[in-house]
């Protein structure tokens, strides 16, 4: 029954996020109130919300938050969120979907006299890959000829890490992980190839905007206010709004698929007796255990995670750290509207917590617990390809959820002799037998099922 | 010339600090700002241009309608 401030919204000072049973509620203080009435009295908010741009907003009594709703002009309430994603989690396809979102937003608003404060990436979230923006406070009344103030953040957050993979080729994850802020002008102007600097986009954004950072050194105080003092014409502002958005909107991974999602390709593909069965597993699986939320382990392309929603799971979250499997993942589910949200991921390394007083973003763990998970050719990648040993994974897996189904690759499968092709076996222990009794140290096995001719199996366990 | 060395390392070191005094502390949107500024001036000059250009061409249109008048004038004749 405490009220609980979110770690994450401490930046703004005309409001906070709050937690209290369950519930999400914002407080909006002092000069962000009359930003508020402004885009809530002329209908902006509620068309907002209408075009799924934005999330809903109820006015709630003050009240329920005690003393920091007492100070506050106006209490809020938000629809949960069923899980709070990171752009550093966020694949290539979803990076850009929430640009694009972004820009949307800010044309649409701007038509009605409203701009965005800022342009954070983490204001952007996602249900299934439907992107939304969640923070009402950042919509400012809008003043004739101010300038973007968001444009710079934009850049860092949302431009450059895109600009990464699609004019160099790197995902832009780890890098991002690593400066929570996104990727700066000036770095992306330092590694950029010169024939992708001859493109009038990437000059205007990139290295002009970098040169202008380096000239900015050399100007003074009153010189720099001099130039916050002109005006950029609203035209000038919607025609830059829309240059990036055309812009962005044609970028791909530089030598990846092309982006379409093709049934025909997906109907042709063969599936093995091992696809069939694994899917029905699942399928029995989730209709026996009824998930609200699912986590696929190793998703892939997102198979199982759709046979999951088939089955009666009511959203998947989805975790790899393969790009090109995560990008026709998001593709499945975009293109069919799934529950279904496809997440980056080291299962070896996952999201830790960081940020300000290391609260700011939460680790991969602490920000939802799944009802259920499965791990479907999963376990080898971490037992075999980075020497997790068998316990410590099997305590951490059925840790997360307190059911689920997890495969075990035979040490004598193909794929892992590959892995073991060019290294020594330092790994005698491992065996299905070694597997299983591991796993009844955390749990019940429920059902047990061989379900290829290499004898890979699936099991489903209960935690004890 | 020990000396004479770690006084030529001291004075770069101490030029390259002083050179670039505020790098680290900068507001990184900065440049964001000179930028928007140079659109506000390329878009202030395009409005001029164009209100020159509308000017241009009401001159010019002017002199096609007097041309199409004084057409149909000769074509009543």
């Amino acid at each position: 029954m405490t009220v609980l401030v979110d770690p994450g919204s401490f930046r703004d000072p005309s409001g906070q996020i709050y937690h209290l049973d369950n519930k999400v509620y914002r407080t909006i203080c002092g000069d962000a109130a009359e930003h508020y009435e402004f885009a809530r009295d002329s209908g902006v908010l509620a068309a907002l919300v209408e075009d799924g741009l934005l999330i809903g907003s109820q006015e709630v009594d003050r009240g329920l938050l005690g003393p920091v709703g007492a100070a506050a002009s106006y209490v809020v309430e938000h629809p949960r969120l069923p899980f709070i994603s990171y752009p550093y989690e966020w694949s290539f396809g979803l990076l850009k979907a929430a640009a694009l979102l972004h820009l949307d937003l800010q044309m649409a608003a701007l038509e009605r006299d409203i701009s965005l404060s800022d342009a954070s990436a983490y204001n952007v979230q996602f249900l299934g890959v439907r992107p939304q923006f969640i923070d009402v406070l950042s919509l400012r009344r809008y003043r004739e000829g101010e300038f973007w103030n968001g444009h710079s953040q934009f850049c860092n957050q949302f431009l450059n890490p895109l600009l990464l993979r699609a004019l160099l080729g790197l995902p832009h994850n780890a890098w991002y992980r690593g400066s929570l802020e996104g990727i700066t002008t000036t770095d992306l102007a330092r590694i950029l190839p010169f024939k992708s600097k001859l493109s009038w986009n990437v000059f205007s954004q990139v290295v002009l905007q970098a040169k202008m950072q380096g000239v900015a050194r050399t100007k003074t105080k009153s010189e720099l206010a001099d130039t916050k003092r002109k005006s950029l014409p609203k035209t000038a502002f919607r025609n830059m709004l829309a240059q990036l958005r055309s812009w962005i909107e044609g970028l791909e991974p530089l030598g990846g698929e092309k982006s379409v999602w093709s049934d025909y390709a997906e109907a042709n593909t063969y599936k093995t007796e091992e696809a069939l069965a694994k899917r029905q597993f699942v399928s029995e699986f989730v209709t026996a255990t009824k998930p609200k939320l699912l986590w696929d382990l190793g998703c892939n392309t997102g198979e199982y995670s759709e046979a999951a929603l088939e089955a009666g799971a009511q959203r998947v979250i989805g975790f790899d750290f393969d790009q090109g499997a995560l990008d026709r993942a998001f593709l499945r589910s975009k293109h069919k509207d799934l529950a279904f949200l496809p997440l980056f991921l080291d299962a070896a390394n996952p999201s830790p917590d960081q940020g300000w007083q290391q609260h700011e973003r939460a680790g991969f763990e602490k920000r939802a617990k799944a009802d259920a998970l499965i791990a479907l050719a999963f376990e080898h990648h971490l037992a075999i390809g980075r020497n997790v040993p068998l316990d410590q994974l099997l305590g951490w897996l059925t840790g997360l959820a307190p059911t689920g189904v997890i495969e075990f690759v035979q040490k004598t499968d193909t794929t892992v002799q590959q892995m073991l092709a060019v290294r020594e076996d330092i790994f005698p222990d491992y065996s299905e037998a070694a597997f299983t009794a591991h796993l009844e140290r955390h749990a019940r096995i429920v059902r047990r099922q061989a379900i290829s001719s290499e004898d890979r199996c699936l099991f489903w366990y209960d935690r004890t | 010339m020990r000396a004479i060395l770690r006084l030529a390392i001291l004075s770069t070191f101490v030029l390259i600090i002083a050179t670039e005094p505020s790098y680290a502390y900068l507001d990184p949107g900065t440049g964001s700002i000179l930028l928007q500024g140079l659109i506000a001036g390329i878009a202030g000059g395009l409005m001029v241009l164009r209100l020159y250009w509308a000017k241009v061409k009401s001159f010019l249109s002017f002199h096609g309608k007097k041309d199409e008048k004084a057409d149909k004038e000769l074509g009543s004749q």
